[in-house]
């Protein structure tokens, strides 16, 4: 496959170009302002993923987690300890994900499998995936702006142990191309891309050219991953997102599936907190109102065109019923929990949602397959989502 | 104005007090605390409350809703440190207190006035961070030792005194109970105003079935975290006295290792808390909806069912068991007909949870003349004896106090989320 370049991202960021709504507007005057309020409404959903590093690299020294790459996109040690609640629920975000992701690929395993993971960030789920299997058949790619695309390479760069890994994927080693800017190879791509650019309403007369992503398989069975991404765009961007995903750029006769973790339940006292604090943090949970409840999340699944199963469940639930007794006794002698009401307050507040379409012919069933009794949560919670 | 009058007029203004004061004020207080048995005695009228948690302003807010030192007598049943921004400040103004006043405030030890969690739940770091070393920490540590596992509120009246309190907006109307009915629980908002009464019910009269009380109308949502309040004891069974029985005070609850109070007193308590064993169980243990005893998934201390605590409180002529130790939504919960409440007094818990907080007050009986019987929670003292009715509670609720309501320093706190 050749590897066309993305138009110039880097370029589009800061002026003119970007999202389609905002071309047109004059220079100056509300325009300006509104793209300077705009730019720094996504560098603070841009820093988010400082958190989320910062989170994980303390569940690994604490040793809830196995994650030797962690510490490499650590860009400002020394890391703040996380209270033993947030360790937890760290684990059993990346845990349960692992989980469904491990499946999928274990599924018909000699078949070219690829993954999309939107808004990547700092995730390390790459390098431990082909660190514990280099012969898995899988090409990956990360989405997220420039800036921390930017920052990513820059410390795969700096780090030989994450190169290695990479290379340990290729035949030749020149099939690794990094830039400043992008990381392209047949089989990890971290690609610089605002998701809002695939945000593109199918009835506009003359849609914007899609970005084209090197490498992107448009057969394999593909599964992409919303891993607290989507949740920081507006309810409408992120459906597009996802019509662009499942439409025009992978094609509807290929099998696909989604899996979510964002925050649920806006509307008790904790949601209501919850949201008044991040808000005072200028992040805004967009979709939150919107998905509030499981039921919702798995309605959102099968509109989206994940027509062939959709589930659900809270952290809560997943802690309870997807970690085995042994584990769930090393994990929680790590550290003595101080306050049980307050983590099951907490790990009800999230959850995991998956859901999958088969596509037509080979690979067909696959996801039905792999994530065949994967216990998702019963019932309908839509009373606690809309209060 | 002497030092201690100073060191609290200071603390109030939640401002950290020298070290070598806090050294003093420590070296006091153990002096103090050493001459306290493991299960203080304290008289009725009290007003019980669970944990601080280092949240300074809400604790202001509380002695605002229930009353200041030395005005009111108050009980605070431990977890005054870790996870708050103001750890340092609570605590040392509380000890200040009791130094002050020693026979109006009791502290009580709760499972995070511990070495081993202080270092993990915040209050070392914030003396290091506030003193750039940990002597401080060591000071209150050295306190913390000292503090009593329990104490046995006697005195308590059935009835509740009027407050002349008004009715808040919420009072559901058409429930209203009649002036001269015996109230067992009234339950009162910040502002003082009556958000709910519950009638004890009478003797022989056909059990019929209460209103559920939810105690926190100011929630604004139904309660998710199971039933709020109570299910009001039926239990009074025509005792003519009003003395309402002995209120046993404990952070966390029961142990197996202790079938009397007289047993909570031949510990040995002056050490860090233990991991097992019975004074960690005092500390850690929760009631759950389960017979007997059970493994606590807590890591430490156990659960403990309904006939535990029915038994125990029979055996020990103890009319209610009030601890604090878990979050409740609501500020209180009553369990198994009323025999032990949870009191919970960290509004907004963590500055993350949403849930109110609530203060406990029982009054004084003074039926008696103000002779106040002594039950010492002797066991087998009477070998057949009517079950008493449980004392009157009054539980005010109250919400976080607004940050920056009161020019202390208001550094916003930072929840964490998963982002
Ligand atoms: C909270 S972080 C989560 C990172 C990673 N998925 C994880 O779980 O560790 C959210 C990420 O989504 C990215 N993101 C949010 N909106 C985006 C957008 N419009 N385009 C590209 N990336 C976006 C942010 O830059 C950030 O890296």
């Amino acid at each position: 496959m050749s590897t066309p370049q993305l138009p110039n991202l880097l370029d589009s960021l800061g002026t003119g170009r970007g999202r389609g709504r905002r071309r047109g507007r004059g220079r100056g005057g509300l325009g300006e302002n509104h793209e300077d309020n705009q730019e720094k409404k996504d560098r603070v959903v841009q820093k988010t993923d400082e958190d989320a590093s910062v989170s994980r690299m303390s569940a690994v020294e604490m040793g809830y987690l196995d994650d030797p790459f962690a510490r490499a996109f650590i860009y400002d040690p020394p890391i703040p300890r996380r209270y033993p609640i947030i360790n937890r629920g760290t684990y059993v975000r990346t845990a349960a994900i692992d989980t469904l992701v491990n499946k999928f690929l274990a599924a018909d395993r000699g078949a070219q499998k690829q993954i999309i993971s939107l808004g990547a960030g700092s995730d390390t789920r790459y390098f431990r995936i082909i660190s514990k299997d280099p012969t898995v058949k899988l090409v990956y790619h990360e989405l997220d702006f420039p800036t921390n695309v930017a920052q990513k390479i820059s410390a795969i760069q700096h780090t030989p142990s994450l190169l290695a890994v990479i290379r340990s994927t290729l035949s030749t080693p020149s099939d690794l191309q990094i830039t400043a800017h992008a990381l392209t190879s047949p089989t990890y791509n971290i690609h610089p891309l605002d998701l809002r650019t695939l945000a593109i309403d199918p009835s506009t007369s003359a849609p914007p050219p899609l970005p084209t992503l090197p490498h992107l398989s448009t057969g394999a069975p593909t599964l992409l991953l919303s891993e607290c991404c989507l949740i920081y765009l507006s309810p409408h961007d992120a459906d597009s997102i996802l019509a662009t995903l499942a439409t025009s750029l992978i094609p509807p006769s290929t099998p696909l599936a989604l899996i979510l973790y964002e925050p649920i339940r806006p509307h008790d006292p904790f949601g209501r907190v919850m949201i008044s604090n991040l808000a005072a943090r200028g992040i805004h949970l967009q979709t939150l109102q919107k998905y509030s409840s499981l039921s919702r999340q798995r309605a959102r699944l099968r509109s989206a065109g994940f027509v062939d199963g959709q589930a659900a469940a809270d952290v809560d639930f997943i802690w309870g019923r997807w970690v085995g007794e042994a584990e769930k006794e090393r994990v929680a002698g790590l550290e003595m929990l101080d306050e049980l009401e307050e983590w099951v307050l907490l790990a009800r507040h999230y959850c995991v949602a998956w859901g999958w379409r088969d596509g037509v012919g080979e690979g067909g069933g696959l996801f039905g397959t792999a994530w065949e009794g994967v216990v998702g949560q019963e019932g309908n919670d839509e009373g606690e989502g809309i209060d | 104005m002497s030092d201690l009058d100073k060191a609290i007029a200071q603390l109030r203004a939640c401002r950290p007090i020298p070290e070598a004061q806090v050294r003093e004020l420590c070296y006091k207080a153990r002096e103090l605390l050493i001459e306290e048995g493991n299960v203080v005695g304290v008289d009725a009228p009290v007003t019980i409350c669970g944990d601080i948690h280092g949240q300074f302003h809400d604790l202001m807010e509380l002695f605002r809703v229930g009353g200041d030192v030395p005005d009111t007598n108050y009980l605070f049943m431990g977890d005054f440190v870790d996870r708050g921004f103001y750890s340092l400040e609570s605590f040392l103004l509380l000890l200040c207190l009791k130094v002050r006043y020693p026979d109006r405030i009791t502290l009580i030890r709760g499972n995070h006035e511990s070495r081993q969690i202080t270092t993990v739940y915040g209050f070392y770091d914030e003396c290091l961070r506030k003193y750039g070393s940990a002597n401080v920490w060591r000071y209150c540590c050295d306190v913390f030792d000292y503090l009593a596992l329990g104490a046995l509120v006697t005195g308590a009246s059935t009835k509740l005194e009027a407050t002349g309190a008004g009715f808040a907006e919420s009072y559901p109307q058409n429930s209203m109970p009649a002036d001269d009915l015996d109230i067992e629980i009234e339950i009162l908002n910040s502002n003082g105003d009556i958000m709910n009464r519950f009638p004890r019910s009478q003797p022989q009269a056909p059990s019929t079935p209460k209103p559920e009380p939810s105690s926190s109308p100011i929630l604004g949502t139904p309660a998710r975290t199971g039933p709020a309040g109570t299910g009001a004891s039926g239990s009074s069974s025509g005792s003519l006295s009003n003395d309402g029985g002995a209120v046993l005070c404990v952070h966390g609850g029961l142990s197996p290792l202790i079938d009397t109070v007289d047993k909570i007193r031949l510990l040995d308590r002056k050490q860090e808390v233990p991991h097992e064993g019975a004074m960690c169980d005092l500390l850690w243990s929760d009631p759950d909806e389960i017979d007997g005893w059970g493994l606590s998934p807590r890591g430490a201390g156990f659960l403990f069912g309904a006939d535990i605590v029915k038994h125990f409180n029979h055996k020990n002529d103890i009319s209610l068991i009030a601890r604090a130790h878990q979050l409740v939504m609501e500020g209180f919960k009553e369990m198994f007909d009323s025999t032990i409440v949870t009191v919970w007094s960290a509004p907004n818990y963590c500055y993350r949870c949403g849930n109110v907080a609530a203060i406990l007050e029982l009054g004084e009986d003074g039926s008696n003349g103000g002779y106040v019987a002594r039950s010492n929670g002797d066991a087998g003292r009477k070998a057949e004896r009517e079950p008493r009715g449980a004392p009157g509670r009054r539980y005010r609720v109250f919400e976080a106090a607004p940050q920056d309501s009161r020019g202390m320093p208001a550094k916003k706190p930072v929840a964490d989320y998963f982002l």
